[in-house]
């Protein structure tokens, strides 16, 4: 186990720059999720830790020791493919003993090593198979063994679970933290799906465009979200945003106004509700409804409000057929109000 | 998704198949037919499909006129030399323009691949000319090395590269991280993958070199030193008039290695080429 710091990390691709200069502290133990749009730069920076891709700028250390010029293999690390990557002409026993072997660990050591991880993530049944006899689970499964049974210093996992059908997701979301939980090995682990970043992360980062947007714990991404990116990134359905004017009276937007908690300042910015902190209330706003998907636990209803589209979350089943009128109230205490020229946080 | 034909339609599709078969399948019936034939009922017409007589002491002669087994012993030491040797190049350079980056590298591939538009026919005189001068001529250097580093070399490379270029990255990022050099990225773990185009490889270079004709005639002259499809020519009587049935008795033993390797290997073969997107 050790720390992971990223000091001010760059890198282009001839005149093409893709990170811009990032900079986190990981801490020993600590589980960090990457998470980002397609094309942020999160796999890169991953990639930049294991050392599969150059540095152009910056630093990278694992534990005390800057790594920018070491080989992946002198690193410390392991790393879990978002194909797998598991040897196809090798049994599951010689996929996971591999690195063992090739670092000149015992016979004995490497069974032994071997047994203990297939005991963890159940595999024992499954080590004389080959790859291609596995199911994605299974394999996805012994390419975590594979990482674990050299006890890295750092686990990097790049889209580990893209491959799998939503339901294998979950489980293996779970398998993952709960494996973390046991190992309590620093791991930095890369996804474009926000809510394995919430379920799973100690910290998020979330990156766009090569740029890290925001560093925080889970809720507090969700709670104060640092930009209107961050904002409608993190949280599912997305946050709603209704561009306009705070006055007086209130946030006015194209053709309805919306109560503001005391002592806001500004002038153009954008007012973010969360679907989820709207309530029914026969003295709130009329909104037409567009669409009324009931998902059992809740219910989301598009509606438009004035000029603005939006949805909202509630825990009552509404009955409301579109086209209908129904009013709403938003939750004053948890409204987001960015600045509409830097998209920042200004409340 | 596979539909049942009907059995009228797979009875039409046989016959089709029969019938467009016997061109490919007369010209070797014939040769075996015609080996175990005395010479004047090969020329009988009509033609007998199935032999009147049959005179087995054509395959003994074959070794009395020629020294077959010597000649045999070099035409399969030649290709074994020639395959193992296109194996070991093809690879490492398939592999080098596939996976490793350097500057000129697409370049200097459509280079290589540019020595396959010029026939052998060209070269053929420089190439005797450098051998003699290198005193290999009638050795067979010249039959081993014009091959490993010619034509069917370049032809094995561009489909190892094919190959080598299909294998995911992360397949070597995975061996890197685990420790791995390239060398042995490239022997542990690409290489055992790569056994289909391997396969194709083998198999082609090695028909290629067997089949060899045009090198031997020009750069062997001894009867000892010959190789097959040099020593077919040879079975002539004091007139120069062919010894057809002797010819095909030999040429008949001749074509079996090539039988045995297609019909062990067709699968791989077939397989080896279609990971390399060269199957239509």
């Amino acid at each position: 186990m050790a720390p992971v710091t990223l000091k001010h990390v760059k890198k282009s691709y001839g005149d093409a720059s893709v990170i811009h200069g990032v900079d986190i502290d990981i801490a020993d133990g600590e589980f960090v999720v990457l998470v980002g749009p397609s094309g942020c730069g999160k796999s890169t920076l991953l990639r930049m830790i294991a050392g599969l891709e150059t540095i152009t700028d910056g630093e990278v250390s694992i534990g005390s020791r800057v790594v920018n010029d070491l080989d992946p293999k002198d690193r410390d690390i392991a790393m879990v493919f978002q194909n797998y990557a598991l040897y196809p002409h090798m049994t599951v026993e010689t996929n996971m003993g591999f690195s063992l072997e090739h670092r000149g660990a015992s016979k004995a050591e490497i069974a032994e090593r071997v047994r203990w991880a297939a005991g963890i993530l159940g595999l024992e049944p499954l080590l004389k198979r080959y790859p291609r006899q596995l199911s994605g689970g299974q394999r996805q499964r012994v390419a975590m063994g594979r990482a674990i049974v050299r006890n890295p210093q750092v686990f990097l996992f790049d889209e580990p679970l893209s491959n799998l059908d939503a339901k294998l997701r979950v489980v293996m979301r779970g398998e993952i933290k709960s494996l973390h939980q046991r190992l309590g090995v620093t791991t930095v682990y890369v996804t474009h799906d926000q809510i394995e970043a919430m379920t799973m992360a100690d910290k998020i980062v979330v990156m766009n465009a090569g740029k890290v947007e925001q560093i925080g714990a889970p809720l507090d991404l969700y709670d104060r979200p640092a930009n209107q990116f961050v904002a409608s990134f993190i949280g599912s359905p997305s946050m709603n945003f209704i561009g306009g004017k705070i006055t007086a009276d209130g946030f006015v937007g194209a053709g309805v106004t919306l109560p503001l908690p005391a002592g806001v300042i500004g002038e153009n910015a954008v007012y973010g509700i969360r679907p989820e902190h709207f309530e029914l209330s026969s003295d709130g706003l009329p909104a037409t409804v567009l669409l009324v998907e009931p998902m059992g636990s809740e219910t989301q209803v598009t509606m438009t409000l004035g000029e603005h589209q939006i949805i909202g979350v509630f825990r009552e089943r509404v009955q409301a057929k579109p086209g209908s009128t129904i009013t709403i109230k938003p939750d004053i205490a948890n409204i987001h109000l960015f600045d509409a020229s830097t998209g920042l946080r200004i409340n | 998704m596979k539909t049942e034909l009907s059995p009228r339609v797979k009875v039409a599709l046989y016959g089709l198949m029969s019938v467009l078969l016997i061109p490919f399948v007369f010209p070797t019936w014939w040769m075996v037919t015609s080996s175990v034939k005395p010479i004047s009922d090969i020329f009988a017409f009509p033609p007998d499909l199935w032999p009147r007589r049959f005179d087995w002491t054509t395959y003994g002669k074959v070794f009395e006129l020629q020294p077959f087994a010597q000649q045999y012993w070099n035409s399969a030491y030649i290709a074994a030399v020639v395959t193992l040797g296109t194996m070991v190049f093809s690879s490492m350079a398939g592999y080098a323009f596939a996976r490793i980056k350097f500057p000129g590298a697409n370049l200097l591939f459509t280079i290589v691949l540019l020595g396959l538009l010029i026939p052998s026919e060209v070269t053929i005189v420089p190439l005797f000319q450098m051998f003699l001068k290198w005193g290999m001529i009638n050795t067979h250097w010249p039959l081993i090395l014009v091959p490993i580093f010619g034509a069917p070399s370049v032809f094995a490379t561009f489909v190892m590269r094919q190959f080598f270029i299909a294998l995911p990255g992360e397949l070597e990022e995975a061996a890197r991280v685990d420790g791995l050099g390239r060398f042995k990225i490239f022997w542990i773990i690409a290489l055992p993958l790569a056994k289909p185009a391997l396969g194709a490889v083998a198999i082609f270079t090695f028909l290629h070199s067997w089949n060899l004709y045009l090198e031997p005639i020009v750069f062997i002259s001894s009867r000892n030193m010959f190789t097959l499809p040099q020593a077919l020519t040879q079975f002539t009587d004091a007139y120069g008039g062919a010894m057809w049935n002797i010819q095909m008795a030999a040429a008949t033993m001749t074509a079996l290695p090539v039988l045995a390797v297609f019909i062990i290997a067709q699968k791989q073969f077939v397989e080896g080429l279609a990971h390399t997107g060269l199957k239509g």
